[in-house]
């Protein structure tokens, strides 16, 4: 461990892991020269430091631009946190998004992996996943589901289950997917659609084959492009999902928000996820190897020529602030993007773009005046001499053309704050019944045994 | 409520579909509406006022 040199100074303590043995250990938030280092000490496997924050905006003031700094820490009775998930009384968060892991099969091999999924296995069948949709919805009421995996479209019954989700009340289903079958299989996306799914989170790391050789093992590119012009046929809201590795894409981000952009309303968001170290790995990752929220917000705005600001950006209300951040643009025809509205989302765990609740105000409207008047959208009839041309405009302008860009920092036993985790409001469904926090349940120490996850033998 | 019916309740002239411009955010929307052809004064419609003018600037801002 470098020694703390005399300016560095401490702006708070929290709990951690350690690499190497999982041991839950003290942890400081120390700031020196425009960073931010974790630094902890395993009384066995000595000093660990990692980087969690570069350059501005500041990490002292950030939690302030709208977020939620943590309530009242409540101490469960077990082993103390991240070993009493499921939940434990000390989790500061109800659930608002579960994660289904519908199977642990994968199409692809990728060396970036949260799952550690392989290409065999067994699913759970039919019945055992419909027990657990109707075992949440029985504990939590209304929640989001997310369907993942492994690759979740290997299975052939996925629409039954959304279906089946949706007849026992779930009103959000998202389809993570790295959209090979999307792509090929149209018949397949449109009985996902006509089940109920309600969007597709799609694995898009860039916008050249490169990328997907380095991070995926094969390319890929075309096939996404595919995948993206089936959803938009199928009317499915597609959001992009980059995995941002530092030395390989981290310098194509502006491009990809401007594809992004372009193909608003079929792309409705790009959502990046910096890369994050679970499973199995030879060396303790190095800072070089980790990109923090506030460089991607610089990167959004350098890369995109200043048409976003990293002050556009805002951490999430219902999360811990320095997990996330998003903002919403409008995007005009020309490619230019004016930011639209930068507040708190309207769900916990996927920033919708405006032109939903939108789009649910004006179905509300509309129907208000075609009972008062019959006039749909028109003017109202009983006040003629009314012309709202511009209004209509500026609506139908956020209803196709809102783009929302976001970020979600996962964290890895490097860099794992307790206080974090204690605010996650997105859990994975255990195969046993628990519901764990999303970092805590992908959780491995260096040589990939996993905290949570049963472990999978690979092929 | 009738075209005919609104006056203008300080010149008592009725009121005329004049062009008016709503500005919201630095966005500016022009429209017509019912205005006084003397003093200016504007009527808007509670419907448009709850309505669409609502959600316009729940789009713009922070709602």
């Amino acid at each position: 461990m470098r020694k703390a040199a005399g300016k560095e100074k401490v702006l708070g303590v929290t709990e951690s892991l350690c690499p190497e043995c999982l041991a839950r250990i003290a942890a400081r938030k120390v700031a020196g020269d425009d960073v931010v280092y974790l630094v902890k000490t395993c009384p066995e496997h000595g000093d660990f430091r990692t980087v969690i924050w570069r350059g501005t905006p500041a990490y002292e003031t950030w939690a302030g631009e709208g977020g939620t700094t943590p309530a009242a820490n409540v101490s469960s009775a077990g082993k103390g946190c991240p070993f009493d998930c499921g939940l434990c009384p000390g989790h500061r968060r109800p659930t608002c998004c579960v994660l289904l892991e519908v199977t642990g099969r994968c199409n692809l091999a990728c060396p970036v992996c949260f799952a550690s999924a392989g290409r065999r296995g067994d699913d759970p069948d039919f019945a055992t996943v419909a027990g657990w949709l109707r075992q949440i919805r029985a504990a939590n009421g209304q929640c989001n589901i997310q369907l993942s995996g492994g690759e979740p479209t290997l299975r052939d019954d996925l629409p039954e289950i959304i279906a089946l989700g949706r007849s026992l009340g779930y009103g959000f289903f998202q389809l993570n997917t790295n959209g090979l079958r999307l792509a090929d299989d149209r018949e397949y996306g449109a009985r996902l659609k006509e089940a109920g799914l309600s969007c597709v989170f799609l694995q898009f790391d860039g916008l050249e084959d490169d990328v997907y050789e380095r991070i995926r093992g094969r390319t890929l590119l075309a096939r996404k492009q595919e995948a993206i012009a089936r959803c938009a046929e199928l009317g499915l809201g597609v959001v992009l999902v980059p995995t941002l590795v530092p030395g390989i894409n981290t310098g194509h981000i502006g491009r990809i928000v401007a594809f992004a952009a372009g193909l608003v309303p079929a792309v409705r968001g790009v959502h990046f996820q910096p890369v994050s170290y679970f499973g199995r790995f030879p060396q303790t990752p190095a800072d070089a190897d980790r990109f923090t929220l506030p460089e991607l917000m610089r990167a959004l705005e350098e890369q995109s020529g200043g048409k976003m600001r990293a002050t556009d950006f805002r951490p999430s209300g219902a999360r811990n602030a320095y997990c996330s951040f998003h903002a919403e643009y409008l995007v005009a025809a020309d490619g230019a993007m004016k930011l639209s509205r930068s507040g708190r989302e309207k769900t916990c765990c996927q920033p919708r773009p405006a032109a939903e609740g939108v789009r649910k105000a004006r179905s509300f409207v509309a129907r208000r005046w075609s009972a008062a008047g019959g006039a749909g959208t028109a003017s109202p009839a009983h006040c003629p001499g009314t012309v709202t041309d511009s209004l209509d405009a500026f609506l139908d302008m956020v209803e196709t053309r809102t783009i929302c860009i976001s970020a979600m920092a996962f964290q890895d036993a490097g860099n794992i704050d307790t206080d974090r985790l204690k605010d996650c409001p997105l859990h994975i469904f255990h195969p046993d019944g628990r519901l764990i926090p999303f970092c805590a349940y992908n959780l491995t120490d260096k040589a990939g045994r996993p905290l949570y996850r049963p472990q999978e033998v690979r092929p | 409520m009738d075209e005919q019916k609104l006056v203008c309740v300080k010149c008592r002239i009725p009121l005329a579909p004049g062009d008016v411009t709503l500005t919201y955010m630095g966005s500016n929307f022009p429209v017509k509406l019912p205005k006084c052809p003397r003093c200016g004064l504007v009527y808007i419609p509670e419907a448009l006022a709850t309505g669409k003018m609502q959600q316009v600037e729940a789009a713009l801002e922070d709602k």
